[in-house]
C-alpha cells in the first residue's frame, strides 16, 4: 500500500510525458491535486497506528520497510501539498513536459526518503534526488546555474560516500540495514562500536541539514539566478527538511551516543552565522537562502532541547518553515520576474504594483519573524518553553536576526512604482498560489494548538502568560532591530567584505572533513 | 590470506582521495578523485563478506549444500552493484556539466571559474 505513494508520482510522471505541453500542465494539477487526497487519506489511517508495507513479502528482518507513522505521514502530507502549490504556481511560466517530468519524480523520491526506513534505500533516493536537483538548478542555463550546479552535486556526491561508508559499517557491525534492527543491535553492542558509523553519518546529515561549516553549497543551490522559483520553494521547503527528518531518525538508531548538547551548540552558531550572512546580502533570492541556514539552526537548537514541548514545536516549525519559506520564493520569483532585477535596493513598490503578492510577502515575514498570531510565533513559543537561559537568549537573538533580515527585505514592498511597471499583466495562478500558502500562515497562528494536535497528536497548550512575555520580547526586538537597521547597517561598510567571503570546492570539501572528525572526537569524548 | 588488509586499504584509499578532493586545483582532477573515493567504499563494502576459506556466492557454491555455509554474504555485492550503476551515472552527468563549463570558461581550474562567476 504504501509502495503506491513512491512508484505513483513516477508513473504519472511517465504518462504525462506522452501528452502535449497544454495538456500536460492540467493533467499534472489534477494528478497532484489526486496525490494530496490520498496523502490526507493516508495522514488519517496512520493515526491509530503506523502503517507497515514490506516490500517483496518477506519478514520485517529480511525486506525493505517503509512506514508511516505520526511524523511520516505528516511529512508525506506536507511534500504533496507544497508539490500542489509549485504546480499551481508553474501552470502559465514552466509548461514545459521535462519540468513537470523532473517535478513528479522528485516528489516520488521525497516521499520515498520520508517513508523508508532502510539504510540503503535512503542513500539510493538520496542519490537521485541529488541528479534531479541539479539539473532543475541549472533549468534555465544561465551563466552562473552551471557552477552551482556542478558545485551542488560533487559535493553532494563526497558527502554521500561519507554516508555510504557509514552504512558499510552499520551493515559490518549489526548484519542488517533496517533502522529499528540496527537500533536494537546497536543497543547490544554497546557505545563504542557505534562510534564511527555514527560519526560518518552525522556527517552527510549534517551536511543535508546545512549546519555550520557545511553551509556553503545552500545559497548556490537555492539563491542560484537559473533556478525555477517552484523549484526554489521546494528546495527550501522540503529538501532541506529531509537532513532534518534523518537527523531525527538516526538520532534514534544511536541513541547511546550522547552528542545532543553538541548539535545543540552547532545549531545555536548556524542560526547566528546564518542571520550575519543574510543581513549582509542584498540579492533576493540570497536573502532567503541565508535565512533558511539560520531557520535550520533555530530547528537544530529545538530538536537539542530536552522536553517533549521543545520536541514538538521544532516539528511544528519544520512543518511552518516550509510553508512561509515556500511562500516568500514563490512570491520572490513573481517580483524578479516584474522587475528583471534580484537588488533589493533597486525593487521598489511591490505593494503597489501587485497588492496580493504584497500582502502575501507580508504575512510570510510575520510567521517567519514570529509575530504574534502568525504560525510562527506559536511554534517558537513551543521551542523555547523548554530552554535553559543561556538556549533562549540565544533563540531571541536569532529571532532579533530575522528581524532584522526581514526589515531590510521589506524595503522593497514600499514607495512608488514606475509606470510602465504597473502595466504588465498579472498572473492569476501565481497569485492564488502564494495567497492559499499564506492563508496557512494565518490560520497556523490562530488555531496552533489544535493544529499542533491534529497533526502530530500532542495535547499541548499556550499558556497566556507565557505568550504575552514572548509577544513583549518580540515587539522590543522589532524596535531594536528597527534601529539597528536604520543606524547601524545602513551606514555600515562591513556588509559588502563579508559578502566577499565564500568557499569553494575545495574548502566544502576540507569543512567536511572537519566536520567528521569534530563529531568524531566529541562522540567518543562524552561517550567514555 | 588475511582479508582485514583489505578493510584497512580501503580506509586509507578514502583519506587519500578526500586529500586529494581537498588539494586538486583541477575540477577534472576532482571528478577522477570522487570515482577513487567511491571505489574506496565499494572495496570496503566488499570486505564485509570476506574471511578465510570463504567462497564466492555464485555458480555451483550455492547450489551444493556442501559448501553453503561456507558461501559469503551476497547482499554488499548487490547493494555495491546499485551504488555503482548510481556513481556511473553521476558522474557522467557531472563530466557533461564541465564539458559545459569548460567550453565557457576555456579552464577547469576551480579558482578562475569560480572567480568568473562570482566576480
Amino acid at each position: 500500500m504504501l509502495s503506491f505513494f513512491v512508484v505513483a508520482p513516477i508513473l504519472i510522471a511517465v504518462f504525462l510525458y506522452l501528452f502535449s505541453n497544454q495538456t500536460c500542465r492540467l493533467l499534472a494539477i489534477t494528478a497532484q491535486a489526486v496525490l494530496v487526497g490520498f496523502a490526507c487519506y493516508l495522514f488519517y489511517i496512520s493515526r491509530d497506528q503506523a502503517v507497515i508495507t514490506v516490500i517483496g513479502d518477506y519478514d520485517g528482518s529480511l525486506g525493505i520497510t517503509l512506514v508511516s507513522d505520526y511524523i511520516a505521514s505528516v511529512f508525506v502530507l506536507l511534500t504533496a501539498l507544497i508539490f500542489l502549490i509549485a504546480a499551481i504556481y508553474s501552470f502559465h511560466e514552466y509548461n514545459t513536459k521535462m519540468f513537470w517530468f523532473l517535478l513528479f519524480i522528485w516528489e516520488s523520491l521525497l516521499i520515498g526518503i520520508f517513508l523508508s526506513r532502510d539504510f540503503f534505500n535512503i542513500f539510493v533516493l538520496l542519490e537521485v534526488a541529488t541528479v534531479i536537483v541539479s539539473i532543475l538548478i541549472m533549468f534555465d542555463r544561465n551563466n552562473r546555474s552551471m557552477y552551482d550546479g556542478i558545485i551542488y552535486l560533487m559535493i553532494n556526491i563526497v558527502a554521500i560516500q561519507f554516508f555510504l561508508f557509514g552504512i558499510g559499517y552499520v551493515y559490518k557491525f549489526t548484519g542488517t540495514l533496517d533502522m529499528h534492527l540496527a537500533a536494537l543491535s546497536f543497543a547490544e553492542l554497546g557505545p563504542t562500536a557505534a562510534l564511527l558509523p555514527h560519526a560518518l553519518i552525522m556527517t552527510a546529515v549534517g551536511f543535508k541539514c546545512a549546519l555550520l561549516p557545511l553551509f556553503s553549497w545552500l545559497p548556490k543551490a537555492h539563491g542560484t539566478p537559473g533556478a525555477p522559483s517552484p523549484v526554489s520553494a521546494i528546495l527550501s521547503g522540503l529538501q532541506i527538511k529531509i537532513g532534518l527528518y534523518l537527523f531525527l531518525r538516526f538520532q534514534t538508531v544511536f541513541e547511546d551516543i550522547a552528542v545532543t548538547e553538541f548539535f545543540l551548540f552547532i545549531g545555536v552558531i548556524t542560526g547566528i552565522v546564518g542571520v550575519i550572512l543574510a543581513i549582509t546580502e542584498k540579492d533576493i533570492k540570497l536573502i532567503l537562502a541565508y535565512s533558511t541556514v539560520a531557520q535550520m539552526g533555530l530547528i537544530m537548537v529545538g530538536l537539542g532541547i530536552d522536553g517533549a514541548y521543545a520536541y514538538i514545536g521544532s516539528l511544528y516549525h519544520i512543518v511552518n518553515h516550509a510553508v512561509f519559506k515556500s511562500a516568500l520564493f514563490l512570491s520572490a520569483g513573481v517580483i524578479i520576474h516584474t522587475y528583471h532585477t534580484r537588488n533589493i535596493y533597486e525593487i521598489q513598490g511591490v505593494l503597489r504594483r501587485s497588492p496580493i503578492i504584497g500582502i502575501a510577502t507580508i504575512m510570510a515575514v510575520f510567521g517567519i519573524t514570529g509575530t504574534p498570531l502568525f504560525n510562527g510565533s506559536i511554534s517558537k513559543y513551543f521551542m523555547m518553553s523548554g530552554a535553559g537561559q543561556f538556549v533562549s537568549a540565544a533563540m531571541i537573538l536569532i529571532n532579533l536576526g530575522t528581524i532584522i533580515v526581514f526589515i531590510r527585505f521589506a524595503r522593497i514592498l514600499f514607495g512608488h512604482c514606475q509606470g510602465d511597471l504597473c502595466a504588465i499583466k498579472r498572473d492569476r495562478y501565481q497569485e492564488v498560489a502564494v495567497l492559499i500558502l499564506c492563508l496557512f500562515c494565518f490560520v497556523g497562528g490562530i488555531f496552533g494548538e489544535e493544529i499542533v494536535q491534529f497533526l502530530f497528536g500532542a495535547y499541548v497548550a499556550v499558556s497566556p502568560a507565557g505568550y504575552l512575555e514572548k509577544t513583549g520580547i518580540f515587539f522590543a526586538s522589532w524596535a531594536a532591530g528597527y534601529l539597528i537597521v536604520k543606524y547601524v547597517i545602513e551606514r555600515s561598510k562591513l556588509l559588502g567584505k563579508v559578502r566577499m567571503i565564500s568557499l569553494n570546492f575545495r574548502g566544502m570539501c576540507a569543512s567536511l572533513g572537519v566536520f567528521f572528525a569534530v563529531v568524531l572526537l566529541v562522540s567518543s569524548y562524552f561517550t567514555n | 590470506m588475511n582479508f582485514e588488509i583489505v578493510e584497512l586499504f580501503s580506509i586509507i584509499l578514502f583519506f587519500i582521495s578526500f586529500f586529494g578532493l581537498i588539494t586538486s586545483k583541477k575540477a577534472l582532477k576532482s571528478i577522477v578523485f570522487t570515482l577513487l573515493l567511491q571505489t574506496a567504499v565499494v572495496m570496503f563494502f566488499l570486505s564485509i563478506g570476506f574471511g578465510e576459506n570463504i567462497l564466492p556466492p555464485i555458480g555451483e557454491y550455492v547450489a551444493n549444500p556442501d559448501y553453503v555455509h561456507r558461501v559469503a554474504d551476497p547482499l554488499p555485492q548487490a547493494l555495491m552493484l546499485t551504488a555503482i550503476i548510481i556513481g556511473v551515472s553521476v558522474s557522467a552527468i557531472n563530466i557533461v556539466m564541465l564539458m559545459t563549463i569548460f567550453r565557457k570558461h576555456k579552464t577547469t581550474d576551480w579558482d578562475i571559474i569560480k572567480k568568473e562567476n562570482m566576480g
